[in-house]
């Protein structure tokens, strides 16, 4: 049995290979084949109504804690979130948390947002603003908006209008791939704000005992969350914001079948080995 | 007076920070205001230790030859952002952001990237029904991933609600647990501090 031993000593460039080619492949104009309609669960569905309930002027501040290590996963949820956000006519201000190396990502992904001809009117300081990065931890950052908010960040513009502390937040989300926003979890039920998260896919099952218990108002899960929110915006508002996250679940569904190709594999291999005596 | 100093300092902040959170408006504004200017203080000398911490490495790298060119190529490309900031700012459409966004950006999504590649790797070398524990998993594993993708829904409408459940109820009981033990340790670990019993953050 060649075939056996060579299944069992497989060459790990030959599984390298296939996660490659089933990655790169549904990208491909004419290959997408793999498209089927995608479902919004409760977790990304409760984001997006949160977001549909806030009034013109409200304020929502997003916490942009991730470095571009993340950016496949979340920041086409960033670009869908802050555009709806600018759909509600929402002031929106974004701190860039955690780390500087995401604020010129962030920055970059702004301007190209309002850059586009449906948004180009809205202006920095009025609309939205960067709130850029201070070298704070979250929990520090938490007790500093509760005090001053402006204050906490140095900021100025027009914006601020009505805007003094944490209580004048309506919602706070954030973006992140690691523990970051812990400390705005444990807090939220003091301070009795709103917050949501996006984050990615590997700390996602991680942070669903919080949303059972309302600790988190909303969750986004990797980039099919990111997939799901794309959707719901364009579906309400009628425009096309399908982006990266859409383009990309092709890519992760081949992806997963073939590692689930892989263990279904491995697991053969050993039940006939396990059979004939072996290990 | 080295031990002492920093076991009072924990002390002190213990009750303020706990104090307060149990307290609420046990502290003025402007003393919440202290506490952050510190804390921004304090991480801007971190990042001055880190920066001399990394020259200080490298230095001694490149001194003995210790992976000479590697030291070399990181305190140049080190430099080279420092320079580029320098003469024509940060902002966007700067050198500095070209390098960032064409250079830096591609190397960090590469490095995560490569995780899918292992962890298919290691899935088909590890992953298997050794015994009815590792089945259990095996199974709730592949419920779980077909219902993170969209084909899962296409083949029976089922595999999403029961990929839910899994991750809603035995996965979140389980992390339930695990947060709880954590929490409790954080209590322990706080009290130990707070009497000074705790010292092995003061290299003990």
């Amino acid at each position: 049995m060649k075939i056996l031993e060579k299944l069992k000593d497989l060459d790990r460039r030959i599984i390298y290979l296939l996660v490659f080619l089933s990655i790169i492949i549904p990208l491909i104009p004419g290959f997408d084949f793999l498209k089927f309609p995608v479902s919004a669960s409760k977790e990304t569905k409760a984001i997006f109504d949160q977001i549909e309930n806030l009034k013109e002027g409200d304020a929502v501040h997003i916490d942009f804690a991730f470095t571009p290590t993340q950016k496949a996963e979340l920041l086409p949820f960033f670009e869908a979130f802050y555009k709806h956000c600018l759909k509600k006519k929402v002031k929106v201000f974004i701190y860039y948390a955690a780390s500087v190396n995401g604020m010129g990502l962030g920055k970059e992904t702004v301007k190209n947002i309002m850059n586009m001809d449906e948004f180009s009117h809205l202006k920095a300081g009025v609309d939205y603003i960067h709130m850029d990065y201070i070298p704070i931890m979250a929990n520090i950052q938490i007790f500093s908006m509760v005090s001053d908010y402006k204050g906490t960040f140095k900021k100025e513009g027009k914006i601020f209008e009505g805007v003094e502390t944490l209580e004048d937040i309506d919602f706070i989300l954030g973006i992140t791939g690691s523990g970051w926003h812990q400390p705005f979890i444990d807090m939220q039920i003091r301070f009795h704000y709103k917050f949501a998260m996006a984050v990615t896919a590997v700390i996602g099952p991680e942070l669903i005992p919080y949303y059972q218990t309302g600790q988190l108002t909303g969750l986004s899960n990797g980039l099919r969350g990111a997939a799901e929110y794309e959707k719901l915006v364009s579906e309400k508002y009628e425009v096309n914001y399908y982006g990266s996250a859409t383009k990309g679940l092709s890519s992760l569904t081949l992806s997963h079948l073939v590692v689930f190709g892989f263990v279904l594999i491995g697991n053969i291999v050993y039940f006939i080995e396990r059979k004939r005596g072996g290990k | 007076m080295k031990k002492e100093i920093p076991i009072l300092l924990g002390l002190i902040a213990a009750i303020l920070w706990y104090g307060e959170f149990f307290i609420a408006g046990m502290f003025f504004d402007n003393m919440k205001m202290f506490f952050s200017d510190g804390m921004k203080i304090g991480g801007v000398v971190g990042i001055m230790i880190g920066a001399y911490s990394v020259g200080r490495q490298n230095y001694f790298k490149i001194k003995y030859n210790n992976e000479r060119y590697y030291a070399i190529l990181r305190v140049s490309m080190i430099f080279l952002m420092i320079f580029l900031g320098w003469a024509r700012g940060t902002s966007l459409g700067t050198p500095f952001s070209s390098v960032f966004f064409n250079v830096y950006i591609p190397f960090q999504a590469t490095v995560f990237a490569l995780l899918a590649f292992y962890i298919a790797s290691a899935a088909y070398r590890s992953f298997k029904a050794k015994s009815i524990e590792s089945a259990v998993l095996l199974i709730a594993s592949v419920f779980v991933m077909l219902s993170k993708i969209t084909l899962g829904e296409a083949m029976w409408d089922k595999i999403p609600v029961i990929g839910e459940w899994i991750v809603d109820a035995p996965s979140s009981a389980g992390r339930r647990a695990i947060i709880f033990g954590g929490y409790l340790g954080m209590i322990t670990m706080m009290i130990r501090i707070f009497f000074g019993l705790e010292r092995s953050h003061l290299s003990e």
